[in-house]
């Protein structure tokens, strides 16, 4: 956060560092009018600034504000906002340093779900976002010879998000996100969460046992053969049918490849 | 709307080299009516509405995104509307170039949403990487007029068009300011042929803040630059005297007082597209429209009196 | 290394997986195929595109004033209380509220 002294006539650089730290003076040639303090004038901007990131924050990621309380979240965003403000002006690729800052953050322990909750809900506005393209067409892994789909290997799409939590990442999301009233949550269940956008509506998806790291192979470049020896492994309830279902139902892949293609 | 066909009122006030764009006027022109902010929750709401509004404006970067909703919503209005695009985070007020990343991203909106406006603000909000989303003030001196004549005119040359640039609401000054602020934008718009986007309600607020009349601010602004003019709703605090420091909100109404001063401008100017802001404790759609109802009538009443008397109402 | 070994999952058994999953497919449109066609897949937050679509950029000041304050006291007022911890006050596991089918 220290930069240089600039000459520029805006001290842009001394008015930024007091802008995020409340302790610092005021820039010295930011004055009032006419002789007029300028304490509570500064106080406006440092307000802005940091209220705006943290409404930014609480609309990213409002499950994770439900679970914390407002009080506990917005001091966890203030702290967040000072210590990784934004660098860049579009505001929704903001916070994908939060689930890792909350993993950290001394008063959230007692929540040790949150940061993947946090990154769900990273991942839906990433997909929100994503570009407008057709998922993989079923069809296309139809023309593919037997012999070569063990090599098949898939492009994600680009809304695609994969989160495997130790805790139960989904369903703490889910009646967070979409249940005016929360049942008791077995937060120990490990959930592989599947965030992808098939049309225009963002999906999250809750995995079967074996079906994490079937698509985490096949989102990290491996062949259909290997995934599925990866899913198999994870689980024994795993079935393949089941997972190739839903990679073409979930819309996670953009496009298929055989080594001789 | 070309600022040249606004040039009806202080023409004491024109700069040498007004009127010579280096932009032509965009052909899609915009009616001279009231417009609102879009905002996604009254999509359904504007379209049903049997009384549409003149025009709607959105913050170009919420329109930044590969795809999605926000971009198929934006096409659907768009198919009804002529649209305004407002940049909120340019920063054509920092001492740093432009991004060029930025501005291909806003070039990439005006081509694909072909708007009937383009404007940015008179502020800053990124320094080296960090983005402060907010509008920041700055100086008005030589050097800081400079930085801000050469970022419109990169930005004019990347868009291939003119924009509007926005008076701020401030809430401090600068010890090492030279130049007000009225005649630092007046300069900008003779050096770079950008036109105005008069923020009645900023005014008001920084009238307000720094103790200065509204009027005469308004009496040394070069008004026939102006091509919109926006409207909101400001908060109430106070300053470290204890008196009235305004916040330029935009979560209420429009106040009494920016009405009155609205008034003023429109019957000295004519008709000129106007927009209601309303950004944070959003209403229903019928509370917007109403207040964009309100600047209707006003902008009746002053393109009535046009026709009846132009020649009175222009004072040459 | 993707070349893959021989295993259980041999070109034919895929082959029939894929040919099962676009028979199943076939029935559902791509939108709620995820819901109709994948019976075990829990599925949350399709078509809630109004809500929790994220932050915007604005140009407006703020007038709640909350920049300052690390006052940290604890306040339970969120919905961490139903999330089950093992070893914390409630002892036993109840069973999930949410159905999920297995």
């Amino acid at each position: 956060m220290q930069s240089a002294p600039e000459k520029s006539d805006l001290n842009a650089a001394g008015f930024r560092a007091a802008i995020l730290d409340p302790v610092r003076e005021k820039p010295a040639t930011v004055e009032g009018p006419r002789g007029k303090q300028a304490v509570k004038r500064f106080n406006v901007y440092r307000n802005n600034v940091t209220v705006s990131l943290i409404n930014a924050l609480a609309d990213i990621f409002p499950a994770v504000m439900r679970i914390t309380g407002e009080t506990l979240f917005r001091d966890m965003a203030r702290e967040f906002v000072r210590a990784h403000p934004p660098v860049s002006p579009l505001l929704f690729l903001y916070g994908h340093d939060f689930p890792a800052f909350i993993e950290h953050f001394e008063h959230a322990r007692r929540m040790p779900y949150l940061a993947d909750v946090a990154r769900v809900e990273r991942a839906w506005l990433t997909a929100y976002h994503a570009a407008d393209l057709e998922p993989l067409d079923p069809q296309a892994l139809a023309k593919i010879a037997p012999e070569d789909l063990e090599g098949a290997m898939f492009k994600p799409h680009p809304a695609t998000g994969l989160i495997r939590s130790p805790y139960a990442a989904f369903d703490i999301f889910d009646a967070n996100r979409n249940r005016e009233t929360i049942g008791r949550i077995d937060v120990t269940r490990p959930q592989d969460v599947l965030v992808t956008r098939p049309g225009m509506d963002v999906t999250v998806t809750g995995l079967p046992q074996g079906h994490g790291a079937f698509f985490a192979s096949l989102i990290a470049g491996d062949c259909l053969g290997d995934a599925a020896e990866a899913g198999a492994r994870a689980s024994s309830a795993f079935d393949i049918n089941e997972a190739i279902g839903g990679m073409f139902a979930t819309g996670a892949f953009l496009s298929v490849t055989t080594e001789q293609t | 709307m070309t600022p040249t066909s606004l040039n009806h009122g202080a023409s004491a006030a024109r700069p040498p080299a007004a009127g010579t764009f280096r932009f032509a006027a965009h052909t899609a022109r915009i009616p001279a009516l009231a417009g609102v902010g879009f905002k996604h929750t009254h999509l359904d709401a504007i379209l049903a509405d049997p009384d549409p509004v003149g025009f709607v404006e959105v913050h170009a970067e919420n329109y930044m995104g590969d795809g999605g909703f926000p971009h198929r919503a934006l096409e659907r209005v768009r198919q009804d509307f002529p649209l305004s695009l407002h940049g909120v985070c340019m920063s054509i007020g920092g001492p740093q170039p432009l991004s060029e990343d930025h501005l291909a991203r806003f070039k990439a909106l005006v081509d694909r949403y072909e708007p009937a406006l383009v404007s940015e603000h008179l502020a800053w909000s990124t320094h080296d990487e960090v983005f402060m989303n907010d509008l920041l003030p700055l100086p008005y001196t030589e050097e800081t007029l400079n930085h801000v004549c050469s970022h419109i005119d990169r930005m004019q040359d990347v868009i291939g068009r003119q924009m509007l640039l926005e008076n701020p609401s401030t809430y401090v000054v600068f010890e090492n300011s030279t130049l007000n602020e009225t005649d630092f934008i007046r300069e900008i718009v003779r050096r770079t042929g950008c036109g105005l986007l008069l923020d009645v309600n900023n005014v008001f607020v920084s009238a307000t803040n720094h103790g200065f009349s509204p009027m005469s601010y308004l009496m040394d602004y070069p008004m026939e630059h102006v091509g919109e003019i926006h409207l909101a709703g400001h908060a109430v605090q106070e300053d470290d005297e204890g008196e009235p420091l305004l916040i330029d909100s935009h979560d209420a109404p429009v106040a009494d007082s920016v009405w009155d001063l609205y008034s003023i401008v429109i019957r000295q100017s004519g008709p000129i597209p106007t927009l209601v802001e309303w950004d944070s404790d959003l209403p229903d759609w019928p509370i917007l429209r109403a207040e964009a109802a309100a600047a209707d009538r006003i902008l009746d009443e002053a393109a009535h009196s046009f026709l009846m008397g132009k020649s009175h109402a222009v004072g040459a | 290394m993707t070349k893959a070994t021989k295993t259980a999952f041999s070109g034919a058994v895929l082959a029939g997986a894929v040919a099962a999953a676009i028979s199943g497919a076939q029935l559902v449109t791509a939108t709620d195929a995820a819901a109709a066609n994948v019976k075990c897949y829990g599925v949350a937050m399709a078509g809630q595109n109004d809500c929790a679509a994220g932050p915007g950029t604005t140009c407006q000041g703020t007038s709640t004033v909350d920049y300052q304050g690390n006052a940290w006291k604890y306040v339970e007022e969120g919905s961490c209380a139903s999330m089950e911890l093992p070893g914390e006050r409630m002892g036993s596991l109840e069973p999930l509220e949410r159905d999920m089918p297995s």
